[in-house]
């Protein structure tokens, strides 16, 4: 495996970044975290209204790299099986044969995840924490790239189930869209007036590039001080008023790596205090399980963490 | 539900008229109504509810305390508890109905808080997890538990706060019916707000006046049975307490004739100290009397002639009952059981011989010619009495024919008494020698006994004096002293009936006299040295039957009484408990309520404290750009805690229009975040750099200051 130089890796990620802001006007930030994301072998959930383009922010990545990409719509009939595939018995040879699933890809776009059973949703707790998957009591292993980008819609409750905080932990990050620039909206219209930008999308990082990318992210060095201050920061949400359940050492772990890979962006092969801040409240936030009191009192998770930024002493 | 608008308000306005609270009640009547006004509204959460709520529960348990003890609570109570009687019953009940009354009062008060805090809430309800115990701990354990949560239930406490000033209104000092009136129409109007519309007006209002009439006639009632009782209760109380209570000054009732087992009890009644070691006066005397009527011994004309003894010197203390030489001196303490007009009052029990009472915390006290003291102050008394031999306090027998008191036999009586002198052929003889005879015949021929059975014979005009004498000789010390006092005045020797206590229990100074210890006595005057002597004919052994009946449990109702006479003390003693209470009290409240509303804080601190302290030093924190971060911060641009350098370059840059040192300080940070947070650190030419750009970056500072002033 070749491991990029800082300047190599800040070079693919500016390629795949300015070809995802070709479809995605205005959302420089949320790319930056999705791909800190990708390169820090974590998995994301977005959560945002319907039409604010997380399904196409997915796809735009997918089309971006080389890689292969499925998609799954999650509807509350959908089996494990219809996910991590099924065993068939071949009448031909008289053998069961196994017939991969949609799991068995580079990039999983789960979309509108909490519309699926609990019991479904269940099926991709092992496969995004362990990178395989046990069908029939046989273990199998997912491809070294495994990027799960999950979507939820928090506007519907009917007929849908919410993650369980188990599977919340799963992901690394958790972060909305938001509604963009009245001016980047227009930029959008103009973009679709034809036909959509997303089909001349064209690759412009290999498998091996975002490989690279990703080992590189773990070469990143980060001080003792700031493994404390992610350690603080998590710990410090255990402590906060409102909060039930705070962040767990998984948090911390995830933080640190996105921080990583977010230093190799910047160009720089050490983490700085600036990547840390920038990245908690989306890799913290989804994981706080708040007092049911707080919530009715306006108190939000993503509320508490801003709160604990400012709270706790950065190293400088 | 909600009430009315303004119910509330007139509410509150009726409560202040009727408890004297007006002030108050128009100031809270006025903030309660302005919600209707206001439209502000406040974002209480449930957690916020709870907090005022015990800060409203806390205020009402303190002053619930402090009433208490202002209406004598504690003192009343331990009375009760030590020695359980009608008296002290009844002074445990006032305490506790004052303590209700005056609380009751101030209810509203004490919940206004709340109510105001339901008021300007954006919910306007209160949930109910907030009051309900219950319901919070279910809350908790379904939480705990991961069960689901129970629903949550919001009520309007409007209602119930209506009725709590209601409540309070009741406890008034005004006699006449506009409570009533007022309360009638209160009610009318929060029920006209709740009527049911099935019902015509016609059928709701006579329903409505009907319940009126039936209150109206029902309270009348009870006022009436309420004055009946009053009148029918003195009398009754007044014959229960002389059976059951302490000694009387005007009589003493005793069980002569009574049958079946004279009931004692081990409770202390009065503790004693000695000093220098002294030995105790055997004999403490309470009272004594002169005329006998079967079964009780009355005061007689002594009943009457009580007089005022002056404190002297004034505010001393010291009370002289008799100018002598005084040779002993002990330390009492006993409780004034009786209530006086104005104050507790009791009989002192005193040694024989006092001549003065020193130390003695009484507000009057009195003496009559039976030799009583009868003083009265607080319930405790704890005094030295100074006594010697001699001379005692009682008048001489009286000499006049007609109220020849000390030589009175009831005529009932004379029958038994002559045999007895018959057979001891004691007629005609001396005092010494009557004395003697009767001491060895009383000690010879009687026994002890506390049980007295049924008489043999019936419809016999035999007197139960005259049963002990002939009959049975055997009894307690009342027929003892008695049958001595009535055959030494047959024998014309002026003798007197003595009651009060022995002391016999006890080690090294300290002594306790319990209630078994009472004792009756006879009191002799003696021709020659002008004094009354004690004469006791009970034989000695009753002081060991006595304690034999003691209950194997005594020694804990004995730690009882240590307790409640150490408290009593402290209430009555020299010591002020009820400011101690206050100063505890208001510290206690101010501590709780601070905690109640900065509890977040509290536990942010503690969090803090547990952290392991960082001595550890970090690398690179002797950096040379933090000389620079030093001068920006004098400069008046100081940066955040939380604040990374890079957002707080920015900010500097821009507020203070450094735009040339953006560049340089960009490179600067660049060398100090990997001097500080790259594991590999700085090489020898790259540290050498970072000082150099700092120092570079302060003098660019430096000169740029001089030009325009760096500011926010």
């Amino acid at each position: 495996m070749t491991t990029l130089t800082p300047s190599t890796a800040r070079e693919v990620y500016r390629r795949i970044s300015d070809n995802i802001a070709r479809v995605m006007q205005g959302q420089a930030g949320s790319t930056r975290k999705l791909l800190a994301a990708l390169a820090s072998g974590g998995h994301v959930l977005l959560e945002d209204f319907p039409g604010t383009g997380k399904t196409t922010l997915a796809k735009a990545l997918a089309r971006s790299i080389d890689a292969r990409f499925k998609r799954v719509q999650f509807t509350p009939d959908l089996l494990p099986s219809d996910i991590l595939g099924v065993s068939i018995f071949s009448q031909r040879d008289q053998l069961f044969h196994f017939h991969e699933g949609p799991i068995f890809t580079n990039i999983l776009l789960a979309d509108e995840i909490n519309r699926a059973s609990p019991r479904t949703q269940s099926a991709l707790l092992e496969a995004m924490g362990e990178g395989q998957v046990s069908v029939d009591g046989e273990r199998r292993d997912l491809s070294e790239l495994f990027f799960v980008i999950a979507t939820e819609n928090p506007v519907e409750f009917r007929g849908t189930y919410p993650l369980p905080e188990a599977q919340m932990d799963r992901f690394a990050m958790e972060f909305a869209l938001g509604y963009v620039q009245p001016g980047e909206e227009v930029a959008i219209l103009t973009a679709q007036a034809k036909n959509h930008p997303l089909e001349e999308l064209k690759p412009c990082a290999s498998l091996v590039d975002v490989l690279a990318l990703k080992h590189a992210a773990q070469n990143v060095r980060i001080s003792d001080e700031l493994k404390r201050y992610v350690v603080d920061l998590a710990g410090a949400t255990r402590a906060a008023s409102g909060v039930q359940l705070g962040a767990s050492p998984r948090a911390s772990i995830a933080l640190m790596k996105a921080a990583q890979a977010l230093a190799l962006f910047d160009g720089l092969d050490f983490v700085t205090p600036e990547q840390i801040q920038e990245l908690a409240v989306s890799v913290l936030a989804h994981r706080l399980v708040m007092e049911p009191q707080a919530r009715f009192s306006g108190l939000t998770a993503r509320g508490v963490v801003e709160g604990v930024v400012k709270k706790v002493k950065v190293p400088a | 539900m909600k009430p009315p608008p303004l119910l509330l308000g007139a509410t509150l306005l009726f409560w202040g008229w009727q408890s004297g609270l007006l002030v108050a009640a128009v100031a809270m009547a006025v903030v309660l109504e302005s919600a209707n006004l206001v439209k502000a509204r406040w974002e209480f959460s449930d957690e916020d509810f709870s907090r005022i709520w015990t800060f409203c529960s806390l205020l009402f348990l303190g002053s619930a305390v402090y009433t208490f003890t202002a209406n004598e609570g504690p003192a009343s109570f331990s009375g009760f508890f030590q020695n359980p009687n009608p008296l002290t019953q009844r002074a445990a009940g006032r305490a506790s109905s004052l303590t209700g009354a005056s609380l009751s009062r101030w209810l509203p008060i004490f919940f206004f808080a709340f109510m105001v805090a339901q008021q300007f809430s954006t919910r306007r309800t209160v949930p109910l997890t907030t009051i309900s115990l219950i319901l919070r701990r279910r809350r908790k354990q379904a939480l705990k538990l991961r069960r689901p949560l129970p629903p949550e239930r919001n009520v309007d406490i409007g209602y119930p706060y209506f009725a709590m000033c209601l409540l309070a209104a009741a406890v008034h000092p005004g006699e006449d019916q506009s409570f009533f009136w007022g309360l009638c129409a209160l009610l009318t109007w929060a029920l006209w707000a709740q009527r049911s519309r099935r019902f015509g007006l016609a059928v709701w209002a006579t329903a409505l006046v009907a319940a009126i009439a039936l209150g109206f006639l029902g309270q009348r009632g009870i006022g009436q049975l309420q004055r009946y009782l009053e009148n029918l209760n003195p009398q009754w109380m007044a014959r229960f307490m002389r059976q059951r209570g302490g000694f009387d000054p005007t009589q003493s009732r005793t069980a002569l004739g009574s049958v079946g087992e004279l009931k004692t009890s081990g409770a202390i009644v009065i503790r004693l100290e000695t000093k220098n070691d002294a030995s105790p006066p055997p004999y403490l005397r309470s009272a004594s009397y002169r005329r006998y009527g079967s079964p009780v011994w009355f005061a007689g004309s002594s009943k009457d002639d009580f007089q005022i003894i002056p404190e002297s010197p004034p505010e001393s203390r010291t009370w002289p009952l008799l100018v002598k030489t005084n040779t002993a001196s002990v330390n009492i303490a006993c409780y004034l059981e009786g209530r006086g007009s104005n104050a507790l009052l009791g009989l002192l029990p005193l040694p024989r011989g006092s001549g003065q009472l020193e130390n003695l915390n009484a507000y009057l006290v009195r003496t009559n010619s039976a030799g009583a003291v009868l003083a009265e102050g607080p319930r405790l008394a704890v005094f030295d009495a100074r006594y010697g031999s001699g001379e005692t306090i009682d008048s001489p027998p009286s000499t006049e024919f007609n109220s020849d008191e000390d030589l009175d036999v009831p005529e009932r009586e004379k029958e038994a008494l002559d045999a007895i002198i018959e057979e001891l052929r004691l007629r005609g003889a001396d005092r010494e020698r009557a004395l003697q005879t009767l001491g060895g015949f009383f000690a010879d021929k009687f026994s002890y006994s506390t049980w007295q059975g049924r008489p043999r014979t019936r419809g016999t005009n035999d007197t139960p004096l005259g049963r002990f004498l002939l009959t049975t000789r055997s009894g307690h010390c009342e027929y003892f002293a008695t049958a001595t006092v009535l055959l030494l005045r047959r024998l014309e020797i002026p003798a007197r009936y003595a009651v009060g206590y022995v002391v016999h229990e006890g080690s090294g100074r300290k002594y306790v006299v319990r209630q078994r210890d009472a004792h009756a006595w006879c009191l002799v005057w003696d021709e020659r040295s002008q004094t009354w002597q004690d004469f006791d004919t009970t034989p000695g052994s009753w002081v060991e039957t006595e304690s034999k009946r003691a209950s194997p449990f005594q020694w804990l109702s004995d730690a009882w009484s240590r307790i409640g006479f150490e408290i009593a003390k402290i209430r009555w003693g020299q010591s002020r408990l009820r400011q101690y209470l206050l100063i505890v009290i208001i510290p206690g409240l101010a501590l709780l309520l601070y905690q109640i509303l900065f509890r977040r804080g509290r536990k942010r601190r503690q969090d803090r404290e547990e952290e392991p302290d960082r001595t550890r030093l970090w690398p690179g924190l002797d950096s040379e750009f933090y000389l620079l971060e030093k001068e920006l911060a004098r400069r008046g641009v100081p940066r955040e805690p939380s604040e990374p350098i890079s957002d707080w370059l920015e900010r500097v840059s821009r507020a203070c229009g450094l735009e040339d040192l953006r560049e340089p300080l960009a490179g600067l940070l660049r060398l100090h975040y990997r001097y500080r947070f790259d594991p590999l650190g700085l090489g020898d030419a790259d540290r050498a750099a970072l000082n150099r750009e700092a120092r570079r970056c302060l003098e660019i500072l430096a000169s740029a200051a001089e030009t325009a002033p760096v500011g926010r």
